[in-house]
């Protein structure tokens, strides 16, 4: 598909904006339905090891274990998110112990700036991690070499593994199937914004589930 | 006790995102209005100020990040700045002022009348996104609102320019579509900017 056939008036050399306007707002209706589609398949897809990962996380919340999540960029503020929503959940729900380590600031640039960045999370699990823990990380791409890092390291631990990839899920479908990432979420998609917005839905999913499985 | 999960829990919960994600694509033209005068203010050289609190502050992060940093090839970076990103100056500005001034007393200093003020609220009735976007209108910013509920008292602000609202009760089957929503004003606002013709 051309730029061209998908913004048509910007194309017709004359500034008409209710034109412009219109081909936006189909562009807009044409993502909703993508990502309509795209969570869709993961449900199809994985419907069930979704399930099957949430009553995992809880075992290792009723254990007494920590979450930690990581990601870098976009996926860094899912990170955030993440944690947050295990932090302070809806009042019905229970505060479960989250952190986020990308919003360690000094960590980071300190590891970053010293060490290495594939390493900034790599070291802080080594330094914290337990075997009742929950490592959660994401990367669109899938590729990230911290987070292949940190889950290298977490897995030797024997912390519950969680990760979020896109595409056909890169360098982190490897480490599944080496066993390094206990449970690894696919967005079938070469959209970055879509694999961003369905792995926003499937960790929100996870986390309501989590929940549901510890009531 | 941990109680087993099966598929047909995970598809009740996926479930509950088809009916806003319907919804909001039937409100597409409110988007595309946003993204142009969006597109208007980064062309008059405005800065994007984005805020929120809870894990709308993560979407203020990630909202800046999409335009300094836009991972299309060839797209240029335009300027952002996530009031809700620096834990010092936040909870500095909370002590003196009160939770409810945090972001208003950023924009007062911050914020000038080209740019554009972003506020998130999952249920449109948090207070200190309230008052950013006040001082914003106050100081001639483009004020824009990504809400969820019923639009809250954020909605009903007088002066409000663009409001996308998310009708859900779930706050996070909101924020789910304010991903998208920022996700698409950041994509379209770089279609209009092609095409300066249409900014003037």
């Amino acid at each position: 598909m051309t730029l061209e056939s998908l913004y048509p008036f910007l194309h017709a050399g004359k500034a008409d904006v209710n034109g412009v306007l219109s081909d936006v707002a189909r562009s807009t209706r044409d993502k909703l339905t993508e990502i309509a589609k795209l969570r869709d398949e993961v449900l199809a897809a994985d419907g069930e090891r979704i399930a099957v990962c949430a009553t995992a996380v809880a075992q290792r919340f009723a254990r007494g274990g920590r979450m930690i999540t990581f990601g870098n960029g976009g996926s860094s503020t899912d990170a955030e998110a993440l944690a947050t929503l295990f932090c302070a959940p809806r009042s019905a729900d229970r505060p479960l112990p989250a952190m986020s380590l990308t919003s360690d600031v000094a960590t980071l640039t300190a590891l970053a700036n010293d060490v290495g960045f594939e390493l900034v999370f790599a070291r802080p699990i080594a330094a914290a991690g337990r075997e009742c823990d929950i490592a959660v990380g994401l990367s669109t791409s899938g590729g990230s070499a911290n987070v292949l890092r940190g889950f290298a390291q977490a897995h030797d631990k024997g912390m519950l593994t969680v990760g979020f990839a896109g595409y056909s899920g890169g360098a982190m479908a490897e480490a599944a199937e080496r066993g390094e990432i206990d449970f690894l979420f696919v967005m079938p998609s070469a959209s970055v914004h879509r694999i961003q917005e369905a792995q926003t839905t499937t960790y929100h999913v996870l986390a309501e589930l989590t929940q549901r499985a510890l009531q | 006790m941990i109680a087993d999960l099966t598929a047909a829990d995970t598809a009740e919960v996926f479930a509950r995102r088809s009916a806003p994600t319907d919804a909001l694509a039937t409100d597409a033209q409110t988007v595309a209005r946003a993204c142009h005068a969006m597109a208007q203010r980064f062309h008059r050289g405005g800065r994007l100020l984005a805020f929120g609190a809870g894990s709308a502050a993560a979407d203020a992060a990630h909202v800046v990040v999409e335009f300094v940093h836009p991972v299309i090839m060839g797209k240029r970076a335009l300027p952002a700045v996530n009031l809700a990103g620096d834990p010092a100056a936040m909870s500095a500005l909370t002590e003196r002022h009160g939770t409810d001034e945090s972001f208003a007393a950023q924009v007062y200093l911050q914020g000038q009348p080209a740019d554009i003020a972003l506020g998130f609220s999952v249920d449109g009735r948090n207070a200190a996104v309230l008052r950013g976007l006040e001082q914003a209108r106050d100081t001639g910013l483009l004020t824009v609102a990504l809400l969820g509920g019923h639009g809250g008292k954020i909605a009903e602000m007088p002066g409000l320019d663009h409001a996308i609202t998310v009708h859900s009760d779930d706050p996070l089957v909101v924020r789910e579509m304010h991903v998208t929503a920022y996700h698409v004003l950041w994509e379209l606002v770089h279609v209009f900017l092609d095409h300066p013709g249409v900014l003037t």
